[in-house]
């Protein structure tokens, strides 16, 4: 709290670290909340970006609560209005639209529905469909400020409902005065929906990314593009679909190209006054000097820009045409097509920009059909504008299967800062939090950004809930470790089967075990089976699997779910850095123990890594080791952490590779986590381990008195 | 016990951190620890004042006692099967001696759950069968289901004044059902079944919603003495649920009626309750109970007469169940330092010596640590109070 303040105090970005749990979202909330309220010209709106929709779903109900609290101690409505934002998928209304299964069919039907040319269309011609919610809310919606109040998706779609205006538009439209958004952090970071979502909102605003230990990830992934043979395939037709587009419209209505000329010459003027003024978010696709420039002549008229669109894709064509592996930074690609296809940098930056503006011209409904040619053009333009940071990776083939050729071209941004920028420079606040961020110091330097204030809590427990133990050795004193020249070895295997098995034996209702990767998962799975340890396992426990599928995953966590809850117990195979590890909590009995096979380091030998690695090093003097063993160590907490979801939960933690007693391990796991490691919980006998679980568990199954309310949190110093 | 099986070497248990609880104090002595542990191990009972609650004095109990595989570990000595049952033996005798009117003891097994069955009664069959048991192997998976419902088919008779109660003394951590546990336990509930679980390793979920919807306690035992404790506080009757019918019990209070040697119109007569039983000697005795409904001969009581289906009790035993509805109030406690009366303890007449005193809030009379646990354990009243009283 004191340091949110501070932060708050100072107008400038802060990193905490306060396990999950521990009313994380509810103080972040109660502060900011009382902040605005005290000084309403300080700090006009409250940005929160959370993961998932249950996530931000859950935000929204504790702000609910705390808005209860307020009128219920003082007496008096506030006139706060706080609302969540999804994709149209989850918000739409619309019979039809609504019922179809994927965001990408939702947003191209709803835009079919919505566009601006259609609905002038639908003027002249009645019988062209319109989507009546959103026509209802263009006509009234605006005029009409949204009740103040706080709603969910839910609350969104039934006040649509009842107006019959279309939630999407009202809530996007709404964002712009309300106090608290709550939003996925996408709408903030991916520039491609940043500009179209987010680029209005106040500067006095506070962001705050909950459950951040990924962003850089997230940043990364957001200014990356892969090409692929197919995307180039499908590329093709939509070149062809223009053309012919483009040819048809010459003949009906030459009228309107000119038109577009027209404005093209005129340049982006209207942007760039926009940017002066401060208004928007930056969007870092579109930097600042395209906005002073026109569109170049060469491809201003449409049949210029879809030959230069054909000469480009023949282009990565032809270089994704090769046997062996390319990297290269973006001046030498630049340089590359310059002489072998003679396109110049600066159409190819202009590139995003004309293609969006061709595409409203020739009022092409379905935008999802065009996806593949926007991420070319998306591609073109971040390669020629940016020179560092990014780097281009040409594989014929994907590592694991060397014969079949599947050329991909990775655009990969090593640089994370480079996405988040604009936010951290437009706000005046940024909080950066989650459970797991140790250690902090690595994340204002990944980011770059400087932060005021930088924590990490711990938790304040009735009793000691957790359990840390680093299991190092079998009882046949056979060091366990995952490291790549052991992990094959009989005896580790053994090991780690009968860690399993011992701990099925005596652990309650579910385990969940995570390895380091499917291939190893797969790999020990197959020879626990020959061994007989899966059967004996199963005498215990029943057994279930992450796959790599979606579907199956969730039909075998529903499963397991099902299993914990009627008392046969059971265990979950997953891994880390996968679904279940992110995403999914395993509060009380579906996680009594997490045992973590192995240290999760990525998967070293990948070039795009390897990129980036030598990129951090270069421009942040981060190095490889320190990143590597940082990642492994924030996704093993993350790992663990599922487990523990609050203060009357318990839970066993347990890291089952030698390497973790280390001190460079052990130190960059969360303070929550290394305070109950004492020296004794170290390099444990499976023995040792069974006899300190037995023990933990019969202790925690105790009656759990509440001595006192204890504090939100208290200062690790 | 006398063929008590050999007790496990120290070396082929488990791993232990017994030198963990002992901590030295200044002078870098262990001795304060140590004398602390024993007192608290004596003190260890929770007095839980029910005050004035109606409670169900009438008591059908039913004892489940796992014996899947993990019976077998050895975490609690020799293994836990044995401990088990030896503590359920005391248990038994307890329980009998605290709820002298009728009580029904089931010990049973299925699927490697024990099953063995008694009438009504007597302690001592109970103990021999419980002696039996020690010894048989445990092997495969416990069902939950199957004890339960089990169980329930048998309570499901006993009439509504009674209580209904199942305690399961639960060591596995894993129930293999065949079928879906939930719905047995909604049934249980629309029963008024109260399950009440004793866990042997660790909490498992399914145990803890099917304790918490039938009413009853769920506890996990830490070591064997805690062990003993939980099992102690199922001696107590629970509180009767207000729902729980009351009716008025016919009840007989048979004389002992013992006809001398010397009386030649006296023939020895069989007890109506060994009829059954052929194991258990000759039974022809010239004295007994006889039942005053009927003049059925028993050689014991309690017991529900054979013949007529009355209820056949002592007056002493009425007297015992007795004190649960008004016990004896908890004695206070204060340091001894504190304590500036006499140095003797009014029970024993012993020095005090432990750390604290007892005073009773009624006459204020002062006792020692030990005769504490016995006033209330065993007396149930305060001597120095009924002194007074016979004096006034």
């Amino acid at each position: 709290m004191l340091e949110l303040k501070r932060t708050l105090d100072a107008k400038g970005h802060g990193v905490l670290e306060m396990p999950s749990g521990t009313g994380k979202t509810i103080s972040l909330l109660s502060l900011i909340v009382a902040y605005q309220k005290a000084y309403p010209l300080e700090v006009t709106k409250l940005i929160y970006c959370s993961r998932t929709v249950p996530e931000i779903e859950k935000v929204v109900e504790e702000l609910r609560k705390l808005m209860e609290f307020y009128t219920k101690e003082t007496g008096e409505k506030n006139n706060f209005l706080a609302l969540a934002l999804s994709s149209r998928k989850n918000l739409c209304i619309h019979p039809e639209v609504s019922s179809l299964r994927f965001g990408k069919e939702v947003d191209g039907k709803c835009h079919s529905l919505t566009a601006s040319y259609i609905r002038a269309q639908h003027h002249s011609n009645p019988s062209q469909p319109v989507c009546r919610f959103y026509e209802e809310f263009d006509a009234v919606g605006r005029q009409v400020p949204i009740p103040s109040g706080i709603y969910n998706l839910d609350d969104l779609k039934d006040f649509g409902r009842k107006k019959g205006w279309c939630p999407y538009y009202l809530a996007r439209y709404s964002i712009l005065h309300a106090n608290i958004v709550v939003y996925s952090y996408h709408y903030l970071l991916d520039p491609k929906i940043a500009d179209l979502v987010s680029k209005e909102l106040a500067k006095k605003s506070v962001v705050v990314f909950d459950e951040a230990h990924n962003i850089d990830n997230v940043c990364i992934d957001s200014m990356s593009v892969n090409i692929t043979r197919r995307t180039l395939d499908r590329c093709q037709t939509n070149v062809d679909t223009l053309q012919n587009t483009i040819q048809r419209i010459k003949e009906t209505d030459a009228a309107k190209l000119r038109e577009e000329y027209r404005r093209l010459v005129e340049g982006l003027k209207e942007a760039n006054v926009a940017r002066e003024t401060d208004i928007y978010l930056s969007n870092p696709v579109l930097p600042d000097e395209v906005l002073q420039e026109a569109i170049p002549g060469s491809i201003r008229t449409a049949e210029h820009f879809v030959g230069f669109l054909k000469r480009f894709l023949e282009y990565l064509k032809a270089r994704l045409r090769i046997h062996h592996v390319v990297q290269e930074s973006s001046p030498q690609f630049l340089k590359d097509i310059y002489e072998k296809v003679c396109i110049d940098r600066k159409p190819l930056r202009f590139c995003a920009e004309r293609l969006r503006s061709l595409l409203r011209t020739l009022e092409i409904a379905d935008i999802a059909d065009f996806s593949p040619i926007t991420l070319i053009s998306h591609f073109a333009t971040l390669v020629s504008t940016y020179s560092k940071g990014f780097t281009i990776i040409i594989e014929p083939f994907e590592d694991k299967t060397p014969t079949i050729a599947n050329p991909v071209l990775h655009f990969s941004c090593m640089d994370p800062s480079i996405a988040i920028k604009p936010v951290f420079e437009r706000f005046q606040s940024v909080v950066i939090t989650s459970g797991t961020l140790s250690p902090l110091d690595i994340y204002p330097r990944i980011l770059d950004f400087r932060p005021v204030t930088m924590a990490s809590f711990t938790m304040t427990l009735a009793r000691t809930c957790l359990c840390p133990l680093i299991v190092g050795r079998g009882n046949d004193q056979v060091a366990m470790s995952s490291k790549f020249e052991t992990r094959e070895d009989f005896a580790v295997i053994r090991n780690y089967g009968n860690l399993l098995l011992e701990m099925s034996a005596i652990v309650p209702d579910g385990i969940v075990a995570f390895f380091t990767s499917y291939v190893y998962m797969e790999n020990i799975v197959a020879s626990w089976y020959e061994q007989g340890i899966l059967e004996n396992i199963q005498r215990n426990k029943l057994i279930f699997i992450e796959t790599p599928d979606a579907a199956e995953t969730s039909m075998a966590l529903e499963k397991y779910q099902e299993a914990c809850e009627n008392g046969r117990g059971a265990i979950l195979l997953s891994v880390a850095r996968g679904k279940v590890s992110e995403g999914i909590d395993f509060v009380h009995h579906f996680g009594r123990a997490v045992i973590m096979f192995g240290v999760p380091y990525v998967y070293t030998q990948s070039r795009i890594l390897k990129a980036r690695l030598e990129y951090l090093r270069d421009q942040f003097q981060i190095r490889e080791n320190d990143f590597l063993t940082f990642d492994a160590m924030r996704h093993a907490a993350q790992c663990v952490g599922r487990a523990i979801r609050g203060k009357t939960d318990y839970g066993l933690m347990i890291f089952a590779d030698k390497r973790y007693a280390r001190a460079d391990k052990r130190g960059k796991l969360p303070r929550w986590i290394q305070e109950h490691i004492s020296d004794g919980s170290l390099n444990l006998t499976i023995d040792e381990t069974v006899q300190l679980s037995k023990h933990f568990l019969r202790q925690m199954a105790q009656p759990f008195r509440r001595v006192r309310p204890a504090p939100f949190f208290t200062r690790f110093s | 016990m006398d063929e008590e099986p050999e007790r496990a070497k120290r070396w082929e248990g488990g791993y232990e951190r017994t030198w963990e609880v002992l901590k030295e104090d200044e002078s870098g002595s262990l001795k304060a620890t140590v004398e602390d542990i024993l007192f608290q191990a004596k003190r260890k009972r929770v007095f839980e004042s029910h005050g004035q609650v109606r409670l169900g004095m009438m008591r059908h109990l039913y004892v489940v006692i796992d014996s899947s595989r993990t019976m077998e570990d050895q975490d609690l000595k020799p293994n836990r099967l044995t401990s088990t049952l030896k503590l359920m033996e005391f248990f038994v005798e307890e329980y009998f001696d605290q709820n002298p009117i009728i009580g029904n003891v089931l010990l049973f097994e299925i699927n490697t759950f024990f099953y063995i069955c008694f009438d009504a009664g007597n302690p001592k069959k109970h103990v021999a069968a419980l002696k039996k048991a020690v010894g048989s192997t445990c092997l495969g998976e416990p069902s939950l289901y199957n004890a339960l419902n089990i169980a329930m088919q048998t309570l499901k008779h006993m009439p509504g004044h009674t209580s209904r109660e199942i305690l399961i003394i639960f060591s596995s951590l894993t129930t293999c059902d065949p079928a879906n546990i939930y719905e047995l336990i909604k049934t249980l509930k629309e029963l008024k079944i109260r399950v009440s679980v004793i866990g042997l390793s660790a909490e498992v979920r399914v145990c803890t919603i099917l304790t918490r919807e039938t009413g009853g306690s769920y506890n996990v035992i830490l070591d064997e003495s805690h062990f003993k404790e939980l099992l102690m506080l199922h001696v107590k009757p629970p509180p009767a649920s207000s729902s729980s019918e009351c009716s008025l019990i016919r009840m007989g209070f048979p004389q002992h009626i013992i006809a001398s040697v010397s009386d030649q119109d006296a023939k020895p007569s069989f007890s109506m309750s060994h009829l059954e039983s052929v194991d258990e000697g000759p039974g022809l005795t010239l004295g007994g109970y006889y039942c005053p409904q009927c003049r059925a001969k028993y050689t014991e009581l309690p017991v529900e007469c054979k013949v007529c289906g009355l209820t056949l009790v002592s007056a002493p035993h009425l007297a015992r169940s007795f004190h649960h509805l008004f016990p004896l109030d908890a004695f206070q406690e204060s340091p001894l330092e504190e304590h500036t009366g006499d140095r003797f303890c009014q029970a024993c007449q012993g020095e005090l010596k432990d750390k604290s005193v007892f005073t009773c809030p009624a006459c204020s009379s002062v006792f020692c640590t030990e005769c504490d646990l016995f006033i209330h354990d065993t007396l149930h009243c305060c001597p120095a109070c009924i002194h007074t009283q016979g004096a006034s």
